[in-house]
């Protein structure tokens, strides 16, 4: 090659190179590089029904509270509220005061571009288009027959411009909310993503297309959303002062080797950039953060052996954790089996004894699983498998309830359909219901082997796969299966959201999937759902999971642990339980190595 | 006749022959959609619905309307290119195309033509030495790549390329100009390239060796012509047809579906995740815009292909 040549192709190179290289003399903006197993699919909060889209919305959006970024158990503080509500004595009025000088960003929707104040009608018409139709609202349920006049007010046509007896601003800044029977959780929802306040305007402004364009008053605005990644800007109109360490439940001896403290008294959030990388392949994801792509990953269970010197007690590889920060924490959920109660063949039955016979066919498969090595094979060993449908992270957690719901024991499984008289002939035939997977088939042939232990013929057992996790819900709903895996995530920190699983008013196509009729429960489930917590509520609670247990409504629980590391330079607790990412105003940026 | 006036006749009889073959192609696809495709009310609603919520998605989603009805519609809004909004996000469904497929597009371009080109120089040097070693080492690296599972590819170059020698970005799209569209393009590119070569030089192969049988083939050998006299001029063009045709009817796949483990593994957000996310969370205005759309491609394709053929070889009659 000529050097004319040479020079000419050197020179384009360099050009290339140039047109792409920010100016030196602009300061490097800090960035979080974040990711996420999954892809929001929109982040409308009346959608916001999962962890992938509230990590988004709850950053785009305010909620009138939140949870303390530290705190464990899980505590709520104001957000967009200026301090907690006022509650009447009865526990039926909430009076909840508004913090000033908060502004919607700036969007076409609002005269001249310029965002205006949030009021307290933003809250009252937040709340009130969840039960308008065309919302297609996720969130309705957590209101409904709760809040005075407000399926009147639906029923009537859902016009924002008509007052709800139970929802409405005596002022700009003060909200109150009138109930129709005390709800003691009303405060966890409206610390979820689908309470978070949108303005009118810029709904009816975006029409469908809202979901694409969010317009919030929360700590960032969005930038870019596409199937792989949303990119955020720090909103210049928040402010809600320092991060008050101590008040957020800061721990040396827990949090200290987090580098929080150079946060502690300075303004957040802190970067200017938080880019959410949306990747469910897990080698992608982890390939990624070794390859320094992104600063933060929730490491693939097949990862697990990489990084951990022991499962149990967890513990992190030495080199693991000199080269990256690390977290090993339970989710804020569990996995469970459960059977179909509406099927006499197996559920509820109106004969005495028939229905004695289901219960003991039930409490043998129970016993027939194996849970231990359901957590050895699918979870690598790190989940943490408890008795009944109350998770240990919630308070109401019994850690004396017996283990027997949990314990493999084919013998007794054996002894107890002999005791009913149940043979492989007189078995009734169950399908096992499940998404379409490699995975949930591998599951499906475990608890067949399992069932077999204790007598069960393969033959009894027949798996029926589903494309999509829509069509699977549809089955549930329909009474189609009699037996199905499902995972429940806890919303609040309250054994009444698992405890809801069972209630009868919910059967499906409500979560109570199992159609679990028991009116005793129903009854004690209803007295303590208006209690203020204490010790009676949370005997109640142990009360009402021990009723389950006893009628082995299902098979459960397994809590999964998940892993997190993240680089060094990163200063944060990526704790996105509670179906939120509200930590993602607090990380910090170092120096990157 | 003259040849301008044929393919004029030739293309405007394909055009309306298209029609019926759109009409019959989207009224299975929507039955199809409708009947077996799965029901997103379920997935739309929170976590205790009651029959009545249901009800409302249901006729929110305008599934309560008589079938006829809703595909008189749907045919309506595809004629318009009023593809309507996507149900998950609300997002425009053209805007969702007109985002989704450049990107594919840019991604896959670039392995279709190489993969292709350098599959076709591969399959004419084995061809010119079917038998030999040269032959059985091409033939055995075609069955090795056909073997190799696509995912291990992708993971085995993210992993090379991307975290050992971090050469290049293991994932991602962020495409501002020509330096990161190569930087983000070519392990994408070396996987589909690994993986489809196998195939396209066993095909080629096949074709030339059996083109290379060929009196004039043999004549050529005997007036004694190079191999790549030989091979470009009176080989390649003897097998034109099928080359052509594969080669042409691949683009529609391509494009539409895109390629779903490259894009889902190098999270980059091309027409191919687009779809299958539709598909899973049964988002019917995407799936449907995506029926018509390949419908109208392959009728395009197909038109291209005998065009094509006519080029390669002048006896053909477009009729």
């Amino acid at each position: 090659m000529s050097f004319a040549r040479t020079a000419c192709v050197a020179i384009a190179a360099v050009l290339l190179v140039a047109c792409e290289s920010p100016s030196s003399d602009e300061p490097r903006p800090a960035v979080y590089r974040h990711t996420i197993d999954g892809t929001p699919s929109s982040l409308d909060p009346a959608h916001a029904a999962n962890v992938y889209s509230s990590t988004l919305v709850v950053n785009l959006y305010d909620t009138l509270f939140r949870y303390r970024y530290l705190s464990r158990p899980y505590e709520l503080a104001p957000n967009l509220a200026a301090e907690m509500p006022e509650v009447s004595d009865d526990g039926l009025v909430w009076t909840i005061r508004l913090r000033e000088n908060v502004k919607f960003a700036d969007d076409a929707a609002f005269p001249g571009g310029r965002g205006r104040e949030v009021t307290a009608n933003d809250v009252v018409y937040s709340i009130g288009r969840h039960f308008d139709p065309a919302t297609r609202s996720q969130g309705a349920w957590l209101w409904r027959d709760r809040i005075a006049g407000l399926e009147d007010w639906a029923e009537d046509g859902a016009d924002p411009d008509q007052r709800i007896d139970g929802l409405y601003a005596v002022d700009d800044k003060t909200l109150v909310i009138e109930l129709t029977e005390p709800y003691p959780q009303l405060p966890y929802t409206l610390a979820m993503a689908l309470s978070a306040v949108v303005p009118r305007e810029a709904v009816e402004h975006h029409g469908r297309e809202f979901g694409v364009r969010p317009v919030g008053s929360g700590p960032f605005v969005l930038e870019r959303f596409d199937e792989s990644r949303a990119v955020l800007e720090r909103n210049p109109e928040f402010d809600r002062g320092s991060l008050d360490l101590a008040e957020e439940g800061h721990d040396r001896q827990v949090h200290g080797e987090l580098g929080l403290e150079t946060l502690d008294g300075k303004p957040y959030p802190f970067v200017d950039r938080l880019e959410i990388h949306f990747i469910p392949e897990p080698s992608a994801r982890w390939s990624s953060f070794i390859a320094g792509e992104v600063d933060s990953v929730m490491v693939p269970p097949e990862q697990a052996g990489r990084v951990l010197e022991s499962r149990d007690p967890i513990r992190f590889r030495p080199d693991i954790e000199q080269r990256y920060h690390s977290l090993a924490a339970p989710e804020t959920g569990f996995v469970l089996y459960g059977f179909n109660m509406a099927n006499e063949a197996v559920g509820h039955h109106p004969d005495q004894d028939i229905d004695r016979a289901n219960r003991a066919l039930r409490c043998a498969m129970r016993e027939a699983f194996d849970w231990q090595e359901r957590n050895d094979t699918f979870y690598h060993g790190l989940g943490e498998v408890f008795p009944g449908v109350i998770p240990p992270f919630v308070e109401a957690f019994d850690p004396a309830l017996g283990t027997e719901s949990t314990s493999h024991d084919p013998e007794q499984a054996r002894r107890r359909l002999a005791d009913h008289h149940w043979t492989p002939e007189t078995l009734p035939r169950l399908t096992y219901g499940m998404e379409a997977s490699v995975h949930q088939r591998q599951m499906f042939e475990q608890f067949r082997a399992r069932m077999k232990t204790a007598g069960i013929p393969e033959q009894r057992l027949r798996s029926r796969a589903f494309a999509s996790f829509g069509d699977f819900s549809r089955a549930i709903a329909g009474g189609e299966l009699d037996l199905f895996l499902i995972g429940w995530t806890m919303a609040w920190p309250d054994a009444l959201y698992a405890l809801q699983l069972f209630y009868g008013p919910n059967a499906a196509p409500g979560a109570n999937s199992f159609n679990y009729s028991n009116p005793e429960f129903d009854r004690l489930f209803e007295r303590a759902a208006g209690l203020e917590p204490g010790e009676e509520r949370t005997a109640l609670y142990r009360r009402l999971n021990e009723v389950v247990v006893d009628d082995c409504v299902y098979i459960g629980s397994l809590s999964r642990t998940r892993l997190h590391l993240w680089h060094q330079h990163v200063h944060m607790l990526p704790d996105r339980e509670m179906l939120g990412g509200y930590f993602l105003r607090f990380v910090g940026i170092g120096a990157a190595p | 006749m003259t040849p301008r006036v044929e393919v004029l006749r030739f293309i405007t009889r394909k055009l309306a022959g298209a029609l019926p073959l759109l009409f019959g192609v989207t009224l299975i696809s929507f039955t199809l959609t409708v009947h077996f495709g799965p029901d997103p009310a379920y997935a739309m609603l929170g976590k205790n619905p009651t029959a009545t919520d249901l009800a409302a998605v249901h006729s929110e989603l305008g599934q309560d309307q008589p079938f006829w009805l809703r595909y008189t519609h749907y045919l309506r809004r595809l004629a318009t290119l009023d593809l309507g909004h996507t149900e998950t996000s609300g997002e425009k469904v053209r805007d969702l195309l007109a985002r989704t497929l450049p990107v594919s597009v840019l991604l896959l371009a670039p392995g279709f033509l190489i993969g292709t080109t350098l599959a076709l120089l591969l399959a004419m040097v084995a061809a010119w030495h079917r038998g030999g070693r040269i032959d059985r080492l091409v033939t055995g690296m075609s069955v090795v790549g056909m073997s190799l599972s696509f995912v291990i590819i992708i993971i085995g170059l993210q992993g090379v390329f991307g975290v050992w020698l971090g050469w290049f970005p293991v994932r991602g799209w962020e495409v501002t100009g020509p330096v990161s569209y190569l930087a983000h393009v070519t392990i994408p590119t070396l996987a589909f390239v690994l993986a489809s070569i196998g195939y396209n030089t066993r095909f080629f192969r096949a074709m030339l060796v059996n083109a290379m049988n060929a009196d004039h083939v043999r004549t050529a050998h005997a007036y004694g012509a190079g191999p790549i006299g030989i091979m470009c001029r009176h080989v390649l063009r003897g097998c034109l047809l099928p080359i052509t045709t594969r080669i042409v009817y691949s683009v529609p796949t391509l494009v539409i579906s895109g390629s779903l483990l490259i894009e889902s593994h190098f999270s980059i957000p091309g027409i191919g995740r687009a779809t299958y996310q539709a598909m899973l969370s049964g988002d019917q205005p995407v799936i449907m815009a995506i029926v018509g759309l390949s419908a109208v491609l392959f009728v395009v394709t197909a038109t291209v292909a005998d065009l094509l053929c006519r080029l390669a070889d002048p006896r053909i009659r477009l009729a």
